[in-house]
């Protein structure tokens, strides 16, 4: 984004600059600029194979870029990054394990002691179940159990694939409670998700890609202007207030008041200087509305893992057990 | 988990490796079938002569190591075949990777780990086997017993081991658990069965190109019958059977064919590390 959006902190840990990844012959990412901050939520936006994982794993430093600089914690990013948690996209741990037990190797592989286990069961409110194998859990216990995994080393930087798929709402929402916690802390959290009216409320900045190439990008408001979709302001009695007033009727549209992103405010003043019209609703754009406005244009593209696959010539099971290693596998 | 006092990855994965084995019974459950065929070829073998008397050492291991050839090889690709495949099914070897830990600590862990599982089903299987044969069979020596034995469970474990890695390298291809296995039962039934008939149907044959030198590395280039030559060589291949002449011609000592063996483990690691180090993710 390369714009300061963060609320509190000024240091970027994730710095994305001109990036671009190719597998073989296919252009997956195409020249993407990104600055994450400390105690900032970025939500990584877009269609399937829109390039969100790629760049996930590019910060994780599991693939190189192609072009283009990623630096991350102000070093290159490598197999064996900074303080850092992920959690993959529908991960389904090791089922005859127990819950205590997956913490726990997972912990022992990032030198953390047991009593930090101990605190995560009790704090994910898994101590009921921590000694159940893993194949007992239900979706969001298991999800639950993969944050915890996820930060069982406090870690500066938190990236999250999907963290909310499958989920009921107040899973979701005991998720992003904890995620809001770590931000105070001031971890970076990084979100990939398609689940956009539930990451809305906890985003201070979203990157929106399609076909590997960045639409849109920055805050909420940065979004809105830039989409051009409008705030409806609704009052009760709207017709009686809205009469005599010029201002209002030329904002007027239907039922509604509807004020361009960079009107907001000045509508706003207007309308609280109005002693008549101290009761009125703002509908602002949803993330959503404005996920749909940028991507209307879109093409929907295929998988990075279909991607990966393409470039392999199909050969026969056996054939395809022996066959060369793909282009990909270079980087 | 007392893995959390373990300080090295490589020690970590080997252990959680070792009790998936023992949580999933692998471990009861191969020890069991090792412990049956080591008892019934022992205890039972002669039968189909028509005797019951415990048969000579060098016949026993050479009977013991003709069927274990098939069953050692067949559990070490059923240990093997989903550690990386299964992984990446589950999504925790995208996991494992964004871990403070290099993907040769990875394969060395997992294969470590496999490692101590056949070390301790073969081990308990013939060394129980061992124990009951001095029990009941006063002709044999002590030191006799425990040196042909010894000598068979190391063999047996270098054997599951070129198993183990070659379950890795078609693991590490294999993009579904299902085409590991037909890809690994494909190459048992290659390297256990067609191999050797190949080899005996141009022995018997006998070509003018097969000399003795071409079949010592014939031998040597298939693992089963590196196996099968170190076990029969060690106790006389003269009173191991017509069937096995072809091991009796063999110039190579012990120390060679174990380090040939030695060879086939470290070639097989460099190959799964070289695989595991392109594999795209």
């Amino acid at each position: 984004m390369n714009s300061n959006t963060s609320p509190t902190y000024n240091i970027p840990v994730v710095n994305v600059e001109h990036v671009g990844l190719r597998f073989g012959d296919v252009e997956v990412l195409h020249d993407i600029n990104l600055d994450v901050y400390q105690g900032q939520t970025l939500a990584l936006l877009g269609h399937n194979g829109a390039g969100k994982s790629s760049l996930i794993k590019l910060i994780l430093g599991l693939i190189k870029p192609t072009t283009g600089q990623l630096t991350v914690q102000g070093g290159r990013a490598s197999y064996q990054p900074v303080n850092l948690g992920y959690l993959p996209e529908d991960v389904s741990f090791y089922d005859k394990l127990t819950g205590w037990e997956v913490l726990s190797y997972f912990a022992a592989l990032k030198g953390v002691k047991a009593p930090r286990v101990k605190q995560l069961i009790a704090e994910f409110e898994l101590e009921y179940a921590q000694h159940r194998p893993l194949k007992t859990y239900s979706k969001g216990m298991k999800q639950r159990l993969g944050v915890a995994q996820a930060i069982l080393s406090q870690p500066d930087i938190l990236l999250l694939d999907e963290p909310t798929v499958g989920l009921d709402p107040q899973a979701s929402q005991f998720l992003y409670q904890k995620i809001a916690s770590l931000k105070q802390q001031g971890c970076a959290v990084i979100v990939c998700t398609h689940e956009l009216s539930i990451v809305e409320k906890h985003l201070d900045s979203a990157l929106l890609l399609a076909g590997g190439r960045r639409v849109a990008s920055g805050t909420l408001d940065d979004l809105r202007h830039a989409s051009g979709l409008k705030t409806q302001i609704k009052l009760p009695n709207f017709t009686d207030k809205v009469q005599g007033d010029g201002y209002l009727q030329s904002l007027r549209h239907g039922q509604a008041l509807l004020v361009a992103s960079d009107e907001r405010k000045a509508v706003i003043e207007y309308l609280v200087q109005q002693k008549s019209c101290t009761d009125f609703s703002v509908i602002d754009p949803s993330l959503e509305a404005i996920y749909h406005h940028f991507m209307q244009q879109q093409p929907l593209n295929p998988l990075p893992s279909d991607i990966a696959v393409a470039t392999i010539p199909r050969k026969g099971w056996l054939q395809s057990l022996f066959s060369p290693i793909a282009r990909q596998s270079q980087l | 988990m007392n893995s959390t006092l373990l300080t090295s990855p490589i020690l970590v994965i080997a252990y959680k490796e070792l009790r998936d084995s023992l949580r999933n019974r692998w471990i009861l459950f191969m020890g069991s079938i090792f412990m049956l065929l080591s008892l019934s070829v022992t205890f039972a073998g002669r039968a189909v002569t028509g005797e019951l008397a415990l048969p000579p050492l060098a016949n026993l291991m050479s009977s013991l190591s003709t069927t274990s050839v098939f069953i050692i090889p067949l559990a070490a690709i059923l240990l093997s075949y989903d550690s990386f495949v299964g992984e990446q099914e589950a999504g925790t070897l995208l996991l494992l990777l964004s871990y403070p830990i290099s993907r040769t600590q990875i394969l060395i862990g997992k294969l470590l780990g496999h490692s101590l599982v056949m070390f301790i089903t073969t081990s308990c299987a013939f060394g129980s086997t061992a124990v009951l044969l001095l029990t009941f069979g006063s002709q044999y020596s002590v030191v006799e017993v425990v040196s042909v034995f010894g000598q068979f469970i190391i063999s047996s474990n270098l054997l599951a081991l070129t198993f183990i890695l070659l379950g890795y390298i078609v693991s590490l291809r294999a993009t579904e658990k299902a085409k590991a296995v037909a890809g690994l039962l494909f190459v048992w039934f290659i390297l256990v069965l067609i191999y050797d008939l190949l080899l005996l149907t141009v022995l018997v044959s006998d070509v003018a190109f097969m000399d003795k030198q071409l079949l010592n590395i014939l031998i040597a280039l298939n693992p089963t019958d590196l196996y099968r030559a170190i076990n029969l060589v060690s106790v006389g291949t003269e009173s191991t059977g017509a069937a096995f002449s072809m091991f009796g011609d063999i110039d190579w000592g012990m120390s060679v064919m174990y380090s040939l063996m030695l060879v086939w483990i470290c070639a097989l690691v460099v190959i799964s590390q070289s695989i595991f180090s392109r594999k795209p993710l």
